[in-house]
């Protein structure tokens, strides 16, 4: 047997398929059954076979460098990330609770703000949301539902217990990754998916398609629905258009798009303009409209706010829900669950300490070199710093950062990102990784079977974003009770 | 469909025919090459005519040799008309239609892409030049096939449909053109067999050899071969063809009365040119005047539907439709 899992070199890290013994764990077994029938040969030749594919589907993501944009194939790992259903059916419940508490969140912060009347919200946190945008203040959106689509990041720490590291509310990516990677899984082992219970995931652009389209303004007819993009040179080009196709969508740019005296939002066509009734958007809130935010957008359409607060038109996700995807908002999410649903939250917080308050500061700032330092409105992992593995003057910096900004910071502690075995070279060598499973809420709630699991390709990286050398596995919800 | 929509899928239509075009032309100018008795001559520099890239092609490479204008026209990324840029920006134009596109084309025109990124540079040299266009042609032809059999006709294939009459029509005279410019100087006998040889390298490079055997005459003769190239109702790649296809798309697009009128005035036009016994000079003069035609339809296309046609409307705050 060439891929044997009592040889793998399992680290401190909890692994997803193998336990501390070396056995695959009940829901990898029959994975590591059939992966024990392939020598090197033959897992060499499916591996080809997989690159082969991905370059001629052309599935890429987009670098954009000198002046020219690049197009990378995107690092697949054929080794999939495996759970067991029972555990998902849990984590699948707690992310629905979570997504919905934080609806409940921004409408009531956009509208009447009893949580921050109750003493359960400060206002000084509120006030120093840079995602906060007072052109949303009073608005009521259909089902009041701000964030239809939420990418939330959850990683598993040492112990086995899977942590909300953190809610993406704006434009999060990576879904239609994760339906391609199901796609090269089946070509490469359709054996696998006969002998196993792996549960599907291509609903997920039916479902897209049905909470956009309960947010059309007019429900009687077909909904002419829009995705808006940023245009090819975004690195997400791929998915915006792959995620068009699925829906039947029409995939706009800004230009393709304009506001009329009525405030409506038409398109531009070969036979006039036609009436759009719902736009998902994959631009920042700041560019959507020159007229509402910056006047230097020349991404997005005059006038769209003005429709939008007309209700003319629905958008997804609407402006202003990035309010709540703020690292210091992050940190009150159990409260909300508690408050607005009278429940407990099913996930967990990664513990959080902030800045704001002077003693959680002072025990930060005493233990720098223990802590992962997060500014509060970043994405992407810019501005933060990783105290074991920064040096001292850059822990110094950092320092001085808090204390200028304290509202702006907090630290949660290090955390070991579980592993996974994945093919490097002709064996199993063991990666970190996290999972981003995509939620959504219109008129009902869905969340996606399993998810995105972004790996870390190098050995020992914590780095799991595909411009830091990142890659991606296919994950399976298998049954395991038959 | 978005205008921006339309524009990108006319181009994508103009990029593929142009690409094929162009290995098409360099293939029968390699093979006829092959054929010319010792003492003929054979100007390299007449192809870059064809492609009325004279201006460019003198700027920017120094010797007139044949590895230059190889080169010159198959590899060269500086020069937009050369077969790997058109490959390439028919590529990026079907990564912005992938949703309007079979999903199985974008990924047989990636492949295109990838062949002809790995295989172009072999085209440069005589030996393996043929075989490459050859595979060229037949990969865009698996492109055409599946748009044209595994996609609907709707306004999203009118659109490429009219983009690769216009540039298939416009390419179909420059071929004709430059051969008559070839003949010129020695032009003394009109039948001489080597004329005859070319005429056939001209109808072997639009694969209507066999077919103008079959329709016209045996005999290869230059004032049928181009009565045939430019008239002939039937052959998919005459004028006369690709005018009327234009003008059948065009029928079933909405605010279609400027592109049709443009259209027949170079049906007229055509129908009304006498090619027995014409100079060169004059059968010339003639392939300008379709030339500029076909540019008139062009823009007659773009400003009815692409960006200029909204230009104008928001200048004219016009009413709103629908």
């Amino acid at each position: 047997m060439h891929l044997d899992p009592s040889t793998y070199p399992r680290g401190a890290a909890f692994d997803e398929l193998i336990d501390a013994s070396g056995a695959p764990r009940p829901a990898a077994r029959e994975l590591f059954n059939h992966l024990s029938k392939l020598d090197k040969v033959a897992l060499r030749e499916r591996r080809a076979t997989v690159d082969a594919a991905i370059m001629t589907m052309g599935i890429t993501f987009t670098i954009y460098s000198e002046g020219e944009n690049i197009d990378r194939a995107w690092p697949f790992d054929i080794i999939p990330r495996i759970m067991a259903r029972d555990e998902w059916r849990r984590i699948e419940a707690g992310l629905k609770q979570r997504l919905s508490a934080l609806n409940c969140f921004i409408n009531d912060i956009y509208n009447e703000q009893r949580i921050v009347k109750d003493g359960v919200f400060p206002q000084e946190v509120l006030a120093g949301s840079r995602n906060f945008r007072v052109q949303c203040v009073g608005h009521a959106p259909q089902f009041g539902v701000w964030a239809h689509v939420c990418g939330t990041d959850l990683v598993r720490d040492r112990d086995g217990t899977v942590y909300v590291l953190e809610d993406n509310l704006r434009v999060p990516s990576g879904v239609s990754y994760m339906l391609e990677n199901r796609m090269l899984m089946k070509r490469l082992f359709p054996e696998m998916f006969q002998a196993c219970d792996i549960l599907p995931v291509d609903d997920y652009t039916t479902r897209l398609y049905e909470t956009l389209a309960a947010l059309s303004p007019r429900p009687s007819e077909r909904p002419v629905i829009a995705v808006l993009t940023p245009g090819i040179y975004n690195s997400a080009y791929f998915e915006h258009s792959y995620l068009a196709q699925q829906m039947g969508a029409i995939l706009v740019e800004g230009s393709d798009l304009v506001v009329g005296d009525n405030d409506v939002v038409y398109m531009k066509t070969i036979d006039g303009l036609r009436r759009v009734d719902v736009i998902y958007r994959r631009i920042d809130d700041e560019f959507i409209d020159p007229e509402a935010f910056r006047k230097d957008s020349v991404l997005g359409v005059p006038g769209l706010m003005r429709a939008w607060r007309r209700g003319t038109i629905g958008i997804a996700n609407a402006p202003g829900a990035g309010v709540a995807d703020d690292k210091v908002v992050y940190a009150y999410v159990p409260q909300f669950i508690k408050y607005y649903l009278a429940e407990e939250a099913i996930l967990p917080n990664v513990p959080s300490y902030l800045c704001m308050h002077d003693d959680e500061r002072d025990y930060v700032l005493a233990n720098l070199d223990k802590l992962v330092v997060k500014p509060a409105n970043e994405s992407g992992g810019y501005g933060m710093m990783i105290g074991p593995r920064a040096t001292a003057s850059e822990r110094e910096e950092c320092a001085s950062r808090i204390k200028a900004d304290p509202r702006n910071y907090m630290a949660q502690p290090t955390l070991l990102l579980s592993t996974a075995p994945t093919l490097i070279g002709d064996d199993l060598a063991p990666r970190h990784l996290d999972l981003r499973p995509f939620v959504l809420q219109s008129d009902s709630l869905y969340a996606t079977t399993g998810g995105l699991t972004r790996v870390a390709m190098r050995e020992n990286s914590l780095v799991v974003n595909s411009s830091q050398g990142g890659g991606s596995k296919d994950t399976w919800i298998v049954d395991v009770r038959n | 469909m978005l205008s921006r929509v339309a524009e990108n899928l006319y181009w994508l239509g103009r990029y593929l025919e142009r690409a094929e075009s162009s290995a098409r032309l360099i293939n029968a100018t390699t093979q006829v090459l092959l054929d010319l008795p010792r003492n003929a001559s054979f100007g390299w520099d007449v192809l870059i005519s064809v492609a009325g890239l004279d201006n460019l092609f003198r700027r920017s490479v120094s010797a007139a040799d044949e590895a230059a204008i190889m080169g010159f026209l198959i590899t060269d990324e500086k020069n937009p008309g050369s077969i790997v840029s058109s490959i390439r920006s028919a590529r990026e134009n079907s990564r912005t239609l992938r949703e309007v596109l079979p999903r199985l084309a974008w990924e047989r025109i990636n492949s295109l892409y990838l062949f002809v990124n790995r295989s172009s540079s072999t085209a440069v040299g005589r030996a393996q030049r043929i075989q490459v266009l050859e595979e060229l042609i037949e990969r865009r032809q698996a492109v055409a096939g599946l748009l044209a059999d595994c996609m609907s006709h709707d306004v999203a294939h009118h659109f490429m449909v009219l983009g690769q009459h216009v540039e298939r029509a416009d390419m179909t005279t420059r071929i004709v053109d430059i051969n008559a410019a070839v003949l010129v100087p020695r032009q003394q006998v009109p039948e001489d067999p080597s004329i005859a040889l070319l005429w056939i390298g001209v109808l072997k490079c639009l694969s209507a050899y066999q077919m103008y055997r079959r329709h016209v005459s045996v005999q290869v003769r230059s004032a049928s071969v181009v009565d045939y190239l430019l008239k002939d109702p039937h052959f998919p790649r005459t004028v006369r063809y690709c005018l009327d296809e234009l003008e059948s798309c065009l029928s079933e697009l909405p605010h279609h009365a400027g592109p049709i009128k443009a259209t027949r005035v170079a049906q007229r036009r055509l129908a009304g040119m006498k090619l027995d016994n014409v100079s060169p000079a004059v059968r010339h003069e003639y392939m300008d005047a379709i030339q500029a035609d076909l540019a008139r339809i062009h823009e007659e296309i773009s400003s009815e539907y692409f960006c200029g046609f909204w230009t104008n409307l928001e200048q004219n705050q016009a009413q709103v439709a629908g």
